[in-house]
């Protein structure tokens, strides 16, 4: 499908994910288990295209305001709201009901709330079913990172020492100058 | 009343000079001390605090997730990174004209250097913010290289050492575009990750500001004749008062005007260089290092445009003197902003490029031909009005960046037309300015009375020229009959003239 919106009346998937409710997951530390599953409701044999399973880490409308670099779009290429894999299998028709993955919050998963998408794709690597781990507003059992500072000890260090040694060597040469000046004189 | 010079013996000099000791022909691949090794230093220290300065915009897309920053918040960075030199051009023009460009900028650019260092341990928006403000105060040093170019280099040559000085300068602009992303990719292939690579990328420009500011110490001369302090103290230079280079500064009305325009060209250099990395990434979907590479093209062009401006203001007055070096500019400049207009436009790849290339060379050519005019506005304030007319371009980058570029509330491409339209309107003031004894552009000199001698001693009360304050405006002017052009040649030498009121 080329459009999510053609998407929506094929919401296939049940899925969830482990976080509780007001747990702030640490990036490159914590983990996160999503589960996901054929909804049991539907007639057999609608899963008969899928072949491949993505499952992705999506930005939550809040930490889309103002920032058009994370637009939703309708077109899936130029869609920029889920850009962290979580896992790329096969899919198994043998286990439709509960498949699950374990995945460490990569370091480069910036802070910001986030939900599980999951989306099935065909042979021709069109999307063709999807799942969420939240509801169609995006509003409710919504995931938070806390991404790393990327900062270490070393760095702060070399910051302070580097800017004191700037300053004063300014000043020194300014010492050295008024020296040569009183000599000429 | 002692002679000037001669305290020492005269020095010789590598290049030809004038009566001031200034070079009357400027040699690039020269390092001859002191004209060209002060032009070396000059540019490459400015050339170090563009690549500070614009250090951030490659990185932002790394940036903006580490620190959680919004559209908004990028904007007010961008606003705040040339805000800071709007003054600090001013203050720079001052320190020039009292204390010598040598130890004015290298204290620019040592005391600024903290703030490049400290933006590899920034941690919040409001740290961003802060450290691009300060960061950005650097960007002074354009107008002590300005300065240095003035007093190093003679009327013939003077717009193209301006020129070059100043565009291979602003080359770190677009040089850092394309620095910052490969330095980013060497960090991380040896194994950082990408939020702690983008911080220790800023260590490479940190240094390099430091670097070349202990260059200019230890290298660099003020003017030909050597360092204020040590002239001032041997009585071959006059100290000057704050506020008397204040006032002649401020009340000439040309530098305002030249305030106004400078912010639509090189303001609107500025801008891009604060936006069009992120432009071509997000619209065009291109990687990190490409859209870095087509936005280096726009800074990169100033290897020659700019050089370019000033060299043609310089063969302009050859034959039409300053009459012809505002036409040029009004020429120049009013193109930048046709073709701004159509890069707003244009929605292909391909067509963003060659048009923003060419763009480009408009806008920075119009930088180097102001620069060939400013020299000419005041002898006694040249510091000043080179502030004056410096800062007026940090103005303009924040205007367009406030009333376009900020939030989500134009597309970028509506902006830069909008920008394009503001550049057209926001030249013609260059049309009012008016060299009683040259002209201006539609109007030509006075009368055969008004000399450059009466412009330039206008300065200088009658006190003052007892004192023998005026001797150095008094070379000057006679230095500038050229910008008289061809045909009045002949017609140069005044005898006894009757002082005619100026404005």
């Amino acid at each position: 499908m080329e459009m999510f919106s053609s998407l929506l009346c094929r919401e296939h998937f049940v899925v969830t994910a482990s976080p509780a409710p007001g747990q702030v997951l640490k990036g490159g530390v914590d983990k996160i288990t999503v589960i996901w599953g054929l909804n049991q409701t539907l007639p057999a044999g609608t899963d008969s295209a899928y072949k491949t399973v993505k499952v992705k880490l999506c930005y939550a409308p809040v930490s889309q305001a103002d920032r058009g670099w994370r637009k939703t779009k309708d077109s899936m290429k130029k869609d920029k709201t889920c850009p962290y894999k979580i896992v790329d299998r096969p899919y198994n028709s043998a286990n439709k009901t509960s498949q699950s993955v374990e995945w460490t919050v990569k370091r480069d998963v910036p802070t910001a709330t986030y939900f599980v998408r999951v989306y099935a794709f065909d042979a021709d690597e069109n999307e063709v079913a999807y799942g969420q781990t939240t509801d169609a507003h995006k509003t409710t059992t919504l995931i938070q990172v806390e991404a790393i500072s990327g900062r270490h000890k070393t760095m702060d260090i070399c910051s302070i020492f580097f800017s004191a040694f700037s300053v004063l060597s300014l000043a020194g040469f300014f010492y050295i100058e008024k020296r040569k000046g009183k000599r000429s004189q | 009343m002692e002679v000037e010079g001669q305290a020492t013996q005269p020095p010789k000099f590598a290049l030809p000079v004038d009566s001031e000791n200034k070079a009357t022909v400027f040699r690039l691949f020269s390092v001859a001390a002191p004209h060209m090794r002060a032009f070396h230093l000059s540019w490459v220290s400015f050339f170090a605090c563009f690549v500070s300065t614009f250090a951030a915009p490659p990185l932002l897309p790394i940036i903006r997730d580490n620190l959680n920053l919004t559209a908004s918040d990028i904007g007010n960075a961008g606003v705040a990174s040339v805000s800071g030199a709007v003054f600090a051009r001013v203050a720079m023009g001052t320190a020039c004209d009292l204390f010598g460009p040598r130890l004015a900028s290298a204290s620019l650019i040592l005391l600024t250097a903290p703030a490049v260092y400290f933006t590899s341990i920034a941690s919040s928006s409001t740290s961003f913010l802060l450290v691009r403000f300060f960061t950005g105060f650097s960007l002074s040093t354009f107008v002590s290289t300005q300065f240095w170019m003035s007093s190093m280099f003679s009327a013939p040559v003077v717009g193209t050492a301006n020129g070059v000085a100043g565009g291979w300068g602003n080359l770190g602009g677009g040089a850092t575009q394309l620095i910052m992303p490969l330095v980013f990719a060497l960090i991380l292939n040896i194994g950082a990750v990408k939020f702690t690579a983008w911080r220790i990328a800023f260590f490479i420009p940190a240094l390099f500001q430091t670097l070349s500011a202990f260059a200019v110490l230890i290298f660099g001369k003020d003017l030909p004749d050597g360092n204020f302090r040590r002239l001032q103290k041997a009585g071959d230079k006059t100290k000057d008062k704050v506020s008397n280079v204040f006032f002649h500064g401020i009340t000439n009305y040309r530098g305002w005007i030249l305030a106004l325009t400078y912010g639509y060209c090189f303001g609107v250099e500025l801008t891009i260089d604060n936006i069009v990395a992120e432009y071509f990434y997000d619209r065009f979907d291109l990687k990190l290092h490409t859209a870095g590479l087509i936005a280096a093209s726009f800074g990169l062009a100033n290897i020659v445009s700019r050089p370019a401006g000033g060299v043609l203001s310089d063969v302009v007055a050859k034959r039409f003197g300053m009459r012809g070096r505002l036409w040029a500019l009004w020429i120049v400049q009013t193109l930048g902003g046709v073709f701004c207009i159509i890069l707003g436009r244009v929605g292909s790849l391909g067509a963003s490029i060659v048009v923003m290339i060419v763009f480009s060379i408009f806008v920075q050519a119009a930088c180097g031909l102001t620069f060939g005019v400013v020299p000419f506005v005041s002898r006694r304030s040249l510091g000043l009005i080179s502030g004056m007319t410096g800062g007026g371009g940090n103005v303009g980058a924040v205007l367009t960046q406030l009333i376009f570029f900020k939030g989500s509330k134009y597309s970028k491409e509506t902006g830069i037309m909008y920008m394009g339209v503001m550049i057209i309107c926001c030249t013609l003031p260059i049309c009012l300015i008016y060299f009683p004894q040259w002209g201006g552009m539609f109007c030509g000199p006075s009368s055969k009375s008004a000399t450059e001698e009466d412009y330039y001693l206008s300065e200088w009360t009658s006190e003052e020229k007892e004192k023998g304050l005026h001797l150095a405006s008094l070379k000057f002017a006679d230095n500038s009959r050229r910008e008289r052009g061809r045909k009045e040649d002949s017609e140069t030498k005044p005898v006894d003239e009757t002082p005619s009121t100026h404005v």
